[in-house]
């Protein structure tokens, strides 16, 4: 087990340089929001906790993963990449002239279940396949990303009161829950907490993460596939937005921000 | 109309059990034999399209064939970015059935009015439109969205007035059809004003002015070329339609008409740019904007003056 976090830890700083490089290079990207998922990514895929394989695509009892704040696609793509679902020299390409690797995730790159970047829409398209999977009487998971500024679009709690209404057990979701959105702390511009207790009220079954210690992840995650409830389940996973990047984390300038010069010698640095 | 669409719609379900319906609290009678027979395949989601919409694109990337269906105005204008996104951007087959075409909700205000919604679907990428003008087509379009494989919208009336179409087995597939040849004028309408347009030619012709009418059945994608040809040389073109005259069928032949380098001596009828802040009938309503019978006779024949 030590060896295998070692391992994941690994990986992830892979996926934080490749992030970087990416951004870096286009000029362009979320480097912030995608070092908050970075973790919970690399736990989800190369953690083994997704039933998914790069090699068949379209298998129909692959899990099903929707990365709904599309705008982290940047770590997605690497952790797709690493996985074998695309090389991993079409990385450099992001949003560049001629590439399938957009600023927001799209269903033209191998392995992305979902158009996102529109927030608000992940968790309805989630239920959507977490359906399907009951009528078309499919074991596969339906596992959902969300942001927590995410969470103030209205259209999330339609879709939770539908999932529970539905007893959708075979839906996952995890709140990224880094307390910060595009221009502020989500508490300063918009409340989410209680966040558990709306989650609780809304029928879901509540669990809570550190969403960068794989210890924590792996534990958590680590028998969704076993759980024999009929309520979906939200896992709020703790994170910082910027990981791994001193100057970045938990500030609020750095959603869209490229770092330059001495800061991006920095933050090589500190990935290294 | 409505029922003719639903009832044709669950002799489609029951042969396929791919095609689910999702409602957002929005009945129909027709619709418990669908709940009661198909369980399975019948969901009021409740009051809450922009799930709808998700759960619909979620069920349609898994083998579906999904059906949702409100009044016009919430399964368009308040879905119109999770029809964009989840729908469109993946060119899903989810089917948006919207009841209540233009002033169909006379009395229940602007909120249930459609105006707009032509405006607003026809500049979708992927997306066709259909408007059938009486119980034939609009049975006929169960099927026909049935078999189209990506986004369809349907503009439905809740009831149908007389058959525009008497053989059940009309073949829908060109996207419009020609009704009735004249040398005088070309009418082209669409949904429950083939209608009017038709009365319009009666009382034109016992003037001697004989108009062709055009039902405009399928607004996107336009079948530009047949078009042109049922217009067939003819250079006063007149369009009819329950609906704002900004975006619907007037502007999608306009474009066609001022890129076609021929001039034409060219009329939008419709609804005005504004709100109805009137109640009353329907037709009550269509009379104050100029749009009955004989109102729009009369517009033709100063326009030919």
């Amino acid at each position: 087990m030590e060896e295998s976090i070692v391992n994941l830890e690994k990986k992830a700083k892979w996926v934080r340089n490749q992030v970087l490089e990416m951004c870096v290079g286009a000029g362009a990207g979320h480097i912030a929001p995608a070092y908050s998922c970075t973790d919970i990514l690399v736990a989800l895929y190369e953690g083994g906790i997704l039933r998914v394989n790069p090699h068949n695509l379209t298998w129909e009892d692959r899990d099903r993963f929707i990365l709904s704040k599309g705008q982290a696609c940047a770590s997605l793509y690497a952790v797709l990449a690493d996985m074998g679902f695309l090389p991993v020299s079409e990385l450099s390409s992001y949003t560049r002239l001629g590439s399938r690797l957009g600023g927001h995730s799209e269903t033209n790159v191998p392995g992305v279940e979902a158009f996102t970047g529109s927030l608000g829409h992940g968790l309805a398209l989630g239920a959507g396949m977490a359906l399907a999977a009951r009528i078309n009487r499919k074991d596969y998971l339906t596992v959902v990303l969300l942001g927590d500024g995410e969470l103030q679009e209205g259209s999330n709690w339609e879709s939770a009161m539908f999932a529970s209404h539905h007893h959708l057990g075979n839906l996952i979701a995890i709140v990224d829950r880094n307390g910060l959105e595009a221009l502020d702390f989500t508490e300063k511009v918009l409340a989410l907490d209680p966040l558990i207790k709306k989650w609780e009220a809304f029928g879901w079954e509540v669990q809570t993460a550190d969403g960068h210690s794989y210890d924590s992840l792996l534990s958590t995650l680590g028998d969704i596939r076993s759980r024999q409830s009929g309520e979906p389940l939200v896992v709020i996973a703790l994170t910082t937005k910027g990981k791994g990047v001193s100057f970045m984390e938990n500030s609020p300038i750095w959603h869209f921000r490229i770092p330059e010069g001495d800061e991006l010698e920095q933050a090589r640095k500190e990935l290294a | 109309m409505r029922v003719d669409f639903f009832e044709s719609l669950y002799d489609i379900a029951t042969k396929d059990d791919r095609v689910i319906l999702l409602t957002s609290d929005t009945g129909a009678l027709v619709l418990d034999r669908f709940e009661q027979d198909l369980p399975e395949q019948f969901i009021n989601v409740g009051i809450a399209e922009a799930n709808m919409v998700g759960v619909a694109a979620g069920l349609a990337k898994n083998g579906k064939i999904v059906y949702i269906y409100a009044i016009i105005p919430f399964v368009t204008m308040r879905v119109y970015e999770q029809i964009r996104v989840d729908v469109c951007c993946d060119n899903l087959p989810v089917k948006a059935v919207g009841v209540g075409a233009g002033m169909d909700y006379s009395s229940l205000g602007p909120t249930h009015h459609a105006l707009e919604d032509i405006a607003l679907m026809r500049s979708l990428p992927q997306m066709t439109i259909l408007s059938p003008c009486d119980n034939v087509s609009a049975s006929a379009f169960a099927r026909l969205s049935y078999e189209l494989p990506g986004p369809v919208y349907i503009r439905c009336e809740r009831y149908a007035e007389l058959s525009v179409y008497l053989d059940p087995s009309e073949d829908f597939t060109d996207g419009l059809k020609i009704l009735r040849k004249g040398t005088d004028l070309c009418i082209i309408a669409t949904g429950r004003m083939v209608l009017t347009a038709q009365r319009a030619a009666d009382e034109l012709s016992n003037r001697s002015i004989e108009a062709t009418v055009i039902d405009l059945y399928r607004v996107k994608p336009l079948n530009v070329e047949l078009l042109m040809k049922a217009i067939n040389g003819l250079k006063v073109v007149v369009t009819l339609e329950e609906h704002s005259i900004i975006g619907g069928i007037g502007s999608a032949v306009s474009e066609v008409l001022a890129e076609s380098g021929q001039a034409y001596r060219f009329k939008r009828l419709g609804l005005p740019d504004k709100f109805c802040r009137q109640y009353g009938t329907r037709e009550y309503l269509l009379t104050l904007n100029n749009l009955d019978v004989s109102q729009v006779t009369n517009t033709i024949l100063r326009m030919l003056e």
